[in-house]
């Protein structure tokens, strides 16, 4: 699989009880395909996700959409222990598993020189990732995000702990296979290994194990200690929560979103997202118009 | 509830959708006058534009030029400088025609670009 200066995409899709990871990350890739023009897309998943995905969307669409798929069967005990809310707005919350364990692992797993390691539910709906083919910088990743409802603010995202280091999101990562890259996310491993040390020394709240955290440490350890070393992606990180909702895809660029009021929980207001790439936090809302975008980009 | 109160209300709701969209057109405006090249990556904005041009008057081909990483990037001159006005001239000519659809829509669902029906 290994080619020489090849770039590709790598996604993690796991589901859970509720959630069709593998299904976000079919539409994602071809939205992928469409906006980036990238074919070489690596899924990670387990058989039974795949299975799954096999049996809804058919053989043929996941080849189309994804060339290569890693299988990686899940650590049990991990996800049992790994919990957390999901919400479908404010109105519908369960305690489902949350696999992301082996994200860490996208160094080695990936078949490509240049990578971008993205999460199954951050839209691509732009070619600015694109920009970051080719960088001088050999690893990226967004500490800069912005909700999509300019409103609301939410100040306990932007450091680990109120006096903490910054908060680095792995949604979207982009790497080049060197040795600076490779200690990091040996780094993030061992992070990931010893969370519960790490959990006290950088007081991150809560028991969820999030790649957010062991991310943001691997790089404020690997640049030296020093506040924000690791450079920002080309772009802000674009981001709308669980608590709002997706109306409809309008085409394969435009989505029409449905945003939490700030000082009225449970009311929305409906906005028209168009051209810029988007993390919806809400899983459920991009299942239930999966079935447009595919019609659009498929 | 009075007329006047539920008019104050619908307004209200126009006012913060208006807000919001005009804040995604800026996003969607500042994605796209980000460039990449040579490695690094620039924000097309006046200063960028001017300075270039300004350099070219002066007869040079090439430049360093600090990238948003402050980052030093050599790039030639007067490719470099096509390409960024034209850019520059695309998204701001979009920006301008979707902004005076904004500026002009007094209704929600206008706003939005939507059939009444959909709202």
């Amino acid at each position: 699989m290994k080619k020489k200066n090849s770039r590709g995409i790598i996604m993690f899709a796991h589901n859970n009880d509720e959630i069709d990871y593998f299904k976000l990350a079919v539409v994602n890739s071809f939205l992928i395909q469409k906006h980036l023009g990238i074919k070489n897309i690596t899924v990670v998943t387990d058989s039974h996700s795949l299975a799954h995905a096999e049996k809804e969307l058919g053989k043929a669409k996941i080849k189309k959409a994804i060339n290569n798929i890693v299988i990686s069967e899940k650590d049990r005990n991990f996800k049992r222990a790994n919990i957390r809310i999901y919400k479908d707005t404010s109105h519908t919350a369960k305690n489902l598993s949350f696999y992301n364990v082996n994200r860490c692992d996208a160094y080695d797993i990936s078949p490509y020189d240049e990578t971008i390691l993205l999460d199954a539910d951050y839209l691509v709906l732009s070619d600015t990732l694109n920009q970051c083919w080719d960088h001088n910088n050999e690893l990226m990743m967004n500490w800069k995000w912005q909700d999509v409802m300019y409103e609301r603010k939410f100040e306990n995202l932007d450091r680990l702990n109120d006096l903490g280091i910054t908060m680095y999101w792995a949604t979207v990562v982009y790497f080049r296979k060197t040795p600076y890259v490779e200690s990091f996310f040996n780094c993030v491993k061992h992070v990931k290994d010893n969370s519960q040390f790490y959990r006290d020394l950088y007081k991150w709240k809560g028991r969820l194990y999030r790649n957010d955290y062991s991310f943001s440490v691997a790089a404020h350890t690997m640049s030296g200690f020093v506040d924000k070393g690791v450079p920002q992606l080309p772009t802000t990180l674009y981001k709308t929560f669980d608590t709002d909702d997706v109306h409809s895809a309008v085409d394969e660029e435009t989505l029409l979103l449905y945003l939490e009021k700030p000082r009225s929980p449970g009311d929305f207001m409906i906005t028209k997202w168009s051209g810029v790439d988007l993390h919806v936090m809400n899983k459920w809302a991009i299942n239930r118009i999966s079935k447009e975008l595919l019609d659009y980009v498929a | 509830m009075s007329t006047r109160l539920s008019k104050a209300l619908e307004f209200a709701n126009y006012r913060v959708t208006l807000n919001n969209q005009n804040a995604a057109l800026k996003a969607k405006t500042q994605n796209l006058l980000s460039y990449s090249i040579n490695g690094g990556t620039f924000v097309i904005d006046l200063p960028l534009l001017t300075f270039c041009k300004q350099l070219i008057d002066l007869k040079h081909k090439d430049a360093v030029l600090l990238d948003s990483f402050d980052n030093p990037i050599k790039v030639e001159l007067k490719a470099f400088h096509k390409e960024i006005l034209s850019r520059w001239f695309e998204v701001t000519n979009d920006y301008y025609a979707e902004y005076e659809k904004l500026r002009r829509a007094r209704k929600v669902h206008k706003i939005l670009d939507l059939n009444e029906k959909e709202e």
